[in-house]
């Protein structure tokens, strides 16, 4: 169930840097030679959007647990392009959850992806002075 | 000419890992992913893990390698998982998927990632597309 307003964030000038793409993919098992489909994951850590993530938790006095992650093409990345995303936020209550929804454009503005993640809010109390 | 695909088909197992303390902070680095919970043992068992838990993301995306290898045919258009079940450090995950539907314009898979657990790591989705479409 929603409670607050969705947060917009962006748009969030992003780009495939081709040393990093080709090293995600090493990590995962491809070969290099296409953008990984997971790659976008790695916009996601961007700082500032990072910083807004945390401070959603914390106001909840939880920590995120990704819960679930998706990625929709309508075209493939390409090594060296550049990319808009434009995000959405939500909070749902029942079960505790942030809703990270992500739209990929091109520089021309034609919608290449769509990207979901799903945190789940952990409570913060009883898992001790740790998190 | 390419197989055809067909609703119950299976895609060869691949298997995983495991992965050890410098593949998880290597992960870590190149994702920007630099959670402590995957990187610090102490933490890790404060939370009840005997070990830190592989970064979900990274067992996720082996998907993308495993698809690709069983037909370069098709391209990937959509991947999706659930994280059921922690994979932990030094375990190994076996990756599976089968075919629940199939047509000339778009195949749809389920996927697991299992680990030693009796719970999937991942429950996935993908979709593919035959490369034959993007020329027509």
């Amino acid at each position: 169930m929603p409670t607050d307003p969705p947060i917009v964030f962006g748009p969030l000038r992003v780009h495939v840097d081709p040393v990093r793409a080709k090293a995600y993919a090493r990590e995962t098992g491809g070969d290099g030679q296409t953008v990984p489909l997971a790659y976008p994951a790695v916009w996601l850590t961007d700082p500032t959007l990072a910083t807004l993530l945390n401070d959603l938790c914390a106001a909840q006095a939880a920590i995120p647990v990704h819960e679930s992650q998706s990625f929709h093409y309508d075209q493939p990345l390409h090594h060296g392009e550049n990319y808009d995303i434009h995000i959405e936020i939500r909070r749902e209550e029942t079960p505790p959850r942030l809703i990270i929804e992500a739209t990929v454009l091109n520089m021309h503005k034609t919608q290449v992806a769509k990207i979901d993640a799903m945190l789940r809010l952990v409570p913060r109390a009883g898992l001790g002075a740790a998190v | 000419m390419n197989a055809t695909i067909n609703i119950g088909d299976k895609l060869p197992e691949m298997i995983i890992g495991p992965f050890e303390a410098d593949d998880l902070m290597r992960y870590a680095e190149i994702s920007g992913d630099q959670n402590p919970l995957h990187l610090d043992e102490a933490l890790a068992k404060t939370i009840g893990f005997s070990a830190p838990p592989v970064h979900g993301m990274k067992v996720l995306a082996a998907f993308d390698a495993m698809l690709r290898r069983w037909r370069q045919d098709y391209e990937i258009i959509g991947l999706s998982g659930k994280f059921v079940q922690p994979l932990l450090r030094g375990e190994r995950a076996t990756l599976s998927g089968r075919v629940l539907r199939a047509s000339e314009k778009e195949v749809f898979l389920r996927l697991f990632a299992h680990g030693p657990s009796r719970l999937p790591a991942i429950i996935g989705e993908a979709t593919l597309r035959p490369k034959s479409l993007d020329a027509t």
